[in-house]
């Protein structure tokens, strides 16, 4: 499921802001009401004192989940600016991929196979996955699985392995067509490029043949868990009121006529929640209304929904804002059940306590400033391939000093790819404790060390030059300079906050950063080695955000040396090596042992991340808006459960 | 007068061709292909080379614009790939709400801001005019977000007289009838006009009020009042002709600051969130909508000047 998020928007979103959160109100209109039961959910535990267990590094707390009578009403969400939904069909373009277009809406409707959530922790939830864990044999080479029988479409027909391939044949006609048709496309890995053959050999089970042996967690997590299942006895049609095609899996010419139709459906906007297509959901949503001005939307409960949710399931209406201070102007008037309180208003937020619950908790992922190992500029290149300048720069980022200061306590540290907070059944030992904790004395020693003129406040040089032990190392000239260029996004404004201090701390063992401020899109489209080559040597370091970690935390395609987004070209045959035995290797310890070793080799400098929502900010909900604690706290994650709210009153 | 309109549209036409060189030149310049910015910044190249050519940005340049041209003739504004919709349903969305909003601002702004630009020219250096001036200048250099705030803040959340946000009604009529949502937005903007038409109205009058011909109509014993009205008012109100034509783009640029702080979904924020997402298309239609309206209404402020004064002659 979060695999989703590789787009634009969740690279601002882990660098940069909100959070959502709930409460009942004006807004809040009461329906019926019936006695609870217990609700199959993602597992959490509760404390005597009323409140969730607490997670390390949280902010604030989650109630555990109210024991009186459920009312059904209509729930109101905020929506951060940016946030409307641009896409239906559970094909993803490109364009639409967003944690919003993803989680909030498609998943609400079309439920993937896998739900790779349980809370804040990245890590299945089985009761809420169409189909049971994967059984490989044929050494790792063929997997199957099956289809579990309580799920149905919301016209009463079961969720077949039909519908597992009607998926399939129509997202391989998508990508004939582009491949920027289905966002999780990378040619050669994974689905569809390494599976040989698919397979239904009966109504509930699926098997795939790949081409070759690939790790079995990284393929159900990051391929099978892509996969959403359509209604292949409704949707299998090339106009509206057409006659059924039913040789879509044989014909691939059919499949592209009807996945034409379904994406030109998925491109009127108006018809949303009017088109009988979409009106066929499988997961425990439909839409009931949808305007395309504001990207305001409804949803109403499927009652034929097979997964766990309350008794009593409310409607909710995504309520969309402009700006974050539009959206908090909300919260303070009381007219939002579920809304965030951004980075910037955190101070305020002591004056909600009275009618709303509040909870913080960075996302999984990573923000880091990105080295560029291909600048010739003044040597940089062969300064920033030196481990030990590396370790010397994280000695002098002051994350526990950045999380006080410039996110008012709301964040997770985070010194590798894999955070610190949330845990992670990946996290590696050195990724839950600094391994190179702020000290700028450490840090001069480190550069003595290794034959530098350390002058404080003034510019380092390189005294011993050489490759033995206690010299520069290979490529460095007697006389070379610590010094280079920095160039940081201004939004949002904690990213310079970061980058301004380290570069003081710099400053005091003598390391001379000039910074410079620019934009994401300027700085994705021209600092990036891989795209844009001819701009190699303008830049040492950027810090432009970050990015959302899937579940299966390998950087693949970011730090394996031919990857496209490896922005600076870091190279290590190592990391390489590990790195491809992540998606390859049937270690299912491997993703463990890419992450602590880059944990350890600093192929950037890995910062802290602000608690999140929806963006940099705290969740707050209302106190009349319940249901259990995992449900709230993996709004913090990008993960919706609405289906698990109620209302007390 | 008509040959005038005629040379203006002939000119006009020559200047949108030159704007729309200018920004689709520079968006190319800035960003030869935004399908990073589209796709996001771990797309891989395969994905990258199938969205430029799934959208034309694989053509050369020159291509791309005649093609973009040749759209734009036959009406079609293009389709915004990050939004998923046509530019022209994207603009018929909102075009009208920004237009209420900037419009009924500007209407009230004028009211204001003429009569009391007057009466500070008449009444300068009078503790009158010291506080006119004084909340002109206050609010002139107050940043519109933090006017905004304050306005929200003390009238809606403490006082709970008005919303805290604009209207989120998608029907005009409910928009214009919601006086307690959306007065708030309308002050904020209309504030910050006639802190500034005030200026110019004030120097303007006091311009006015120099000239001989309001001595002659004083000396032959015109009552003050038609002083005012007759002699003063309508040439002291030509600079701001000029002012409110240069305004009339406003109406549908819509205002990014106001629009935003009172989640109000307008223009303003269109274009800023198409500069976000560099979505060309958007983009261009924005740009070009801008030119046409200001020279719309540079040429309205023309005609409108030699009804306000018959000296003036258009040539």
């Amino acid at each position: 499921m979060r695999k989703r998020i590789v787009g634009s928007l969740a690279l601002v979103a882990v660098g940069v802001t909100a959070l959502a959160a709930c409460s009942s109100s004006s807004s809040s209109s009461s329906s019926s009401s019936t006695t609870p039961t217990s609700s199959a959910t993602p597992s959490s535990s509760s404390t005597s004192s009323g409140t969730a267990a607490a997670l390390p590094g949280q902010y604030g707390s989650v109630p555990n989940e109210a024991t009186g009578p459920e009312t059904a009403g209509t729930i109101t969400v905020a929506a951060p600016p940016n946030a409307a939904p641009t896409w239906i069909l559970p094909i993803v373009t490109g364009a639409a991929n967003s944690v919003f277009t993803v989680p909030e809406f498609d998943y609400q409707m079309y439920r993937p196979l896998y739900w790779l959530l349980n809370g804040v922790e990245p890590k299945e939830t089985p009761a809420m996955s169409l189909a049971n864990d994967p059984v490989w044999s044929n050494g790792d080479k063929t997997v199957t699985f099956t289809l579990k029988s309580n799920y149905k479409w919301s016209n009463g027909q079961p969720v077949t392995s039909q519908d597992v391939l009607f998926w399939w044949y129509l997202m391989k006609a998508a990508i004939k067509e582009s491949p920027a048709n289905w966002a999780y496309y990378t040619p050669g890995l994974g689905v569809p490029d390494q599976v040989k053959s698919i397979t239904a050999p009966n109504s509930s089970t699926v098997v795939l043949n790949l081409t070759a042996a690939v790790n079995p967690v990284w393929f159900q997590e990051d391929s099978l868990g892509a996969i959403q299942p359509m209604p292949s006895q409704s949707w299998d049609i090339d106009a509206t009121g057409g006659k059924p095609i039913t040789d879509w899996a044989t014909n691939p010419a059919d499949a592209k006529k009807i996945y034409d139709y379904l994406s030109g459906q998925a491109k009127s906007l108006s018809t949303y929640a009017t088109n009988p297509l979409w009106q066929i959901v499988d997961g425990p949503y439909k839409l009931s209304s949808f305007t395309t001005s504001t990207g305001a939307f409804t949803m109403v409960p499927n009652t034929n929904y097979g997964g766990p949710h309350a008794t009593t399931e409310s409607s909710w209406q995504s309520v969309p804002f402009t700006s974050d201070a539009a959206e908090f102007n909300a919260v303070k008037s009381g007219s939002i059940d579920i809304g965030y309180v951004p980075l910037t208003d955190l101070p305020q937020a002591t004056s909600l306590t009275s009618s709303y619950n509040e909870f913080g908790y960075s996302d999984f992922g990573w923000s880091y400033v990105a080295y560029n190992f291909k600048d010739t500029t003044s040597d940089f290149n062969n300064i920033i391939d030196k481990l030990y300048i590396r370790q010397a720069l994280a000695h002098l980022e002051d994350e526990a000093g950045y999380i006080h200061a410039f996110f008012y306590g709301a964040g997770g540290q985070g010194f590798g790819p894999v955070p610190a907070i949330p845990q992670s059944p990946y996290s590696p030992s050195n990724a839950l404790t600094d391994p190179y904790p702020f000290s700028t004395s450490d840090a001069a020693t480190i550069l003595k060390d290794n034959g530098w003129n350390v002058v404080p406040n003034g510019t380092d040089t390189c005294a011993k030059p050489g490759s033995g032990a206690g010299e520069c190392g290979a490529g460095i000239a007697a006389g070379t300079k610590l010094e280079w260029n920095v160039i940081y996004n201004t939004s949002p404004a904690i990213i310079g906050e970061q980058v301004q201090d380290w570069a003081s701390q710099a400053r005091s063992v003598g390391i001379t950063m000039n910074l410079s401020s620019s934009n994401f899109n300027y700085m994705i489209e021209n600092y990036n080695d891989p795209s844009s080559p001819k701009t190699i040597d303008k830049w040492a370091m950027e810090d432009f955000g970050g990015f959302t970690d899937s579940t299966y935390p390998t950087t693949f395609g970011v730090f394996n040396s031919t990857g496209s987004s490896n922005l600076g070209g870091y190279a290590d045959p190592e990391a390489d090596k590990l790195i491809t035995a992540s998606i390859s290797s049937s270690n299912p310890d491997a993703v463990t042992a890419e992450a602590e070793y880059l944990t350890e080799q600093q192929p950037g400098l890995f910062q802290p991340n602000p608690d999140s929502a929806f963006a940099s900010g705290i969740l707050v909900w209302k106190k009349d808006v319940s249901g259990p604690p995992t449900s709230f706290q993996s709004l913090t994650q990008y993960g919706w459960n609405p289906e698990f709210w109620f209302l007390t009153s | 007068m008509i040959g005038y309109i005629l040379r203006r549209i002939g000119t006009s036409i020559v200047i949108l061709i030159g704007v729309s060189i200018f920004i689709f030149g520079l968006l190319h310049a800035i960003y030869p292909s935004p399908a990073i910015d589209v796709l996001g910044s771990r797309a891989n190249t395969v994905l990258i080379q199938a969205w430029n050519k799934q959208n034309g940005f694989d053509e050369p340049w020159l291509e791309q614009y005649l093609r973009y041209v040749g759209n734009l003739l036959r009406g079609n504004l293009g389709w915004s790939y990050k939004l998923n919709q046509s530019v022209a349903s994207l603009f018929g969305e909102v075009w009208q709400r920004s237009a209420w909003l900037s419009g009924a601002a500007l209407v009230l702004s004028v009211v204001i801001a003429v009569p009391l630009g007057v009466y500070q020219a008449v009444r300068r250096n009078t503790v009158g005019d010291y506080v006119a001036t004084s909340l002109a200048f206050i609010v002139y250099a107050m940043p519109v977000f933090f006017l905004g705030l304050i306005l929200i803040n003390v009238f809606a959340l403490d006082l709970h007289w008005f919303g805290f946000e604009a209207s989120q009604s998608n029907s005009l009529l409910s928009i214009i009838v919601d006086v307690h949502d959306m007065t708030l937005p309308i002050v904020t903007l209309t504030l910050l006009t006639i802190a500034s038409y005030s200026r110019y109205m004030r120097s303007s009058a006091m311009d006015v009020l120099a000239q001989d011909y309001i001595k002659v109509a004083r000396a032959k014993g015109l009552p003050e009042r038609l002083v005012l009205l007759r002699h003063l008012l309508r040439n002291a109100c030509l600079p701001m002709v000029t002012l409110i034509g240069l305004s009339i783009p406003y109406l549908l640029a819509g205002n990014l600051i106001t629009e935003t702080l009172f989640n109000y979904r307008g223009l303003g924020l269109l274009f800023y969130t198409a500069l976000g997402n560099v979505d060309y298309n958007v983009l261009l239609a924005y740009t070009l909508i801008g030119a046409v309206l200001t020279i719309i209404g540079n040429l309205i402020a023309d005609i409108a000047l030699t009804v306000a004064d018959p000296r003036i002659r258009l040539a």
